[in-house]
């Protein structure tokens, strides 16, 4: 089909002619009823030979268009090809055969009565669209108390109503707190340090840190050096920012040990 | 309550509620003995012929089953300049389609919408769904259990409607010489 098309173009200037029209159909039988309409026969008793090959026509000039052609289209056409063709074929006997088309004539009246049906609500929703009702205010409402008809009330807002629940029960039943186990001191860590610096005299505090990947136990390491510091059992030196830091053994003799007990060290 | 107080609370319901007031229900929030459904309702008749004049924005009107304040449709376009309202958004073919069915065969299921239609109307069902024109009515006892559908008050109050009854019969609206003419 796309090469005959092609031909066609590059050949003379002679485009297929497509109808003029081509509304946008909602579905196959929208587009049946259509052609229905437009051939102005009876509904009961379509030329289903004419009918399908206007169907296909219509098809082609869509598919020309390059509108996108759904698969319900081509069903459609495949069924119509099928009413044709028995339609074309001489049966056996005329009596009691049951007409191809009646399961065809069903459908497209059942669907004609939904359009009518359709165009009735598109008038009410035209004329309805232009009235206007009471807007209230958020805050005038209050609380969010829904107003609802308990017919109204369908599986999706139950479903809604019961997450809601859920949510509230949530916030006023919070997960106890978890408190996790204390895994480094800053009192074991005074003393790691403090004998640490007495036996190396010098001690680079940075490359220390950088060994521990525990950032809590990094955060341990360094309160207890500044702690340390602050009861001036270490002295702490930097020569330049960012630079590293040694801590050497300060003025003051400390008893760690003692300290802890009383409790100096880790209060203040 | 006298007749005044009475009359001004119904006019101040009409004003703040969103859904179609009732009358039995403005008796109740009432709660005097004195006032009686029956007289709620005189009132909102009266307050209905009041507004029903020329030169007025209000107008009551009677739907699902209680009545609802609105503004008369002529002033419409005058609403919207002032509210900066440029375009509204109208049902769509399809949109109207699937819910004459539901509004016509409900409760009904998707496949059996989509057979009539003759294509697919999830997504069509789905936007009906979100704009709360049609609801879910449990599942229908059959292969796959599909869910069923029915509309909502709101398609009432949208369309207009005191009841669902009052939709046409589709046999009334279809006739042989607007088929074969057009």
């Amino acid at each position: 089909m796309r090469e005959e098309s092609t031909q066609t173009r590059e050949g003379t200037d002679e485009r297929p002619v497509l109808p003029v029209d081509l509304p946008a159909f909602s579905g196959p039988l929208d587009l049946l009823l259509h052609l229905v309409r437009r051939n102005k026969v009876d509904i009961t008793d379509i030329p289903i030979v004419d009918i399908c090959d206007q169907y296909h026509a219509t098809l082609r000039a869509m598919a020309e268009l390059d509108l996108e052609v759904a698969g319900e289209f081509l069903w459609m056409a495949s069924w119509l090809l099928y009413l044709k063709s028995r339609t074309l074929l001489p049966t056996a006997s005329e009596e009691g055969v049951a007409d191809p088309r009646a399961e065809l004539v069903e459908r497209l009246l059942e669907y004609r009565r939904v359009k009518e049906m359709a165009a009735v609500l598109y008038e009410h929703d035209v004329v309805r669209r232009c009235l206007w009702g009471p807007v209230l205010e958020p805050t005038m409402t209050g609380p969010r108390e829904i107003e609802l008809d308990w017919e109204d009330v369908d599986l999706r807002i139950l479903a809604l109503s019961y997450l809601e629940a859920l949510q509230r029960f949530a916030v006023a039943n919070p997960p106890p707190m978890r408190v996790a186990p204390l895994r480094f001191t800053v009192g074991e860590k005074m003393r790691e340090l403090y004998r640490r610096v007495l036996e190396e005299k010098m001690l680079p505090l940075r490359r220390l840190l950088r060994g521990r990947g525990d950032a809590e136990e990094v955060v341990t390491l360094v309160v207890a050096a500044l702690e340390l510091a602050r009861l001036g059992g270490i002295v702490a030196d930097q020569r330049r920012a960012f630079a590293e830091i040694y801590l050497r053994p300060g003025a003051r003799t400390l008893d760690v040990d003692a300290l802890l007990q009383e409790g100096i060290a880790g209060g203040s | 309550m006298d007749h005044d107080t009475l009359s001004a609370v119904v006019e101040g319901v009409l004003l703040t509620s969103r859904a179609p007031v009732t009358a039995a229900a403005v008796a109740e929030a009432i709660a005097e003995e004195s006032v009686t459904g029956e007289h709620v309702e005189h009132v909102l008749s009266e307050l209905s012929e009041l507004w029903s004049g020329a030169g007025r924005g209000l107008h009551l009107e009677r739907v699902a089953g209680g009545w609802r304040v609105v503004t008369p449709p002529q002033i419409d376009p005058y609403l919207q300049a002032f509210h900066g309202l440029k375009a509204r958004q109208r049902l769509s073919q399809a949109a109207l389609e699937t819910l004459a069915i539901v509004a016509h065969r409900q409760p009904v299921t998707l496949p059996e919408v989509n057979f009539i239609r003759g294509t697919n109307s999830a997504a069509v069902m789905r936007t009906l769904f979100d704009r709360g024109l049609v609801r879910l009515a449990g599942r229908k006892a059959v292969v796959g259990k599909p869910f069923l559908y029915r509309t909502t008050k709101d398609f009432l109050v949208h369309f207009g409607l005191d009841r669902i009854e009052d939709l046409p019969e589709p046999e009334s609206l279809v006739q042989e010489d607007s088929t074969l003419a057009e």
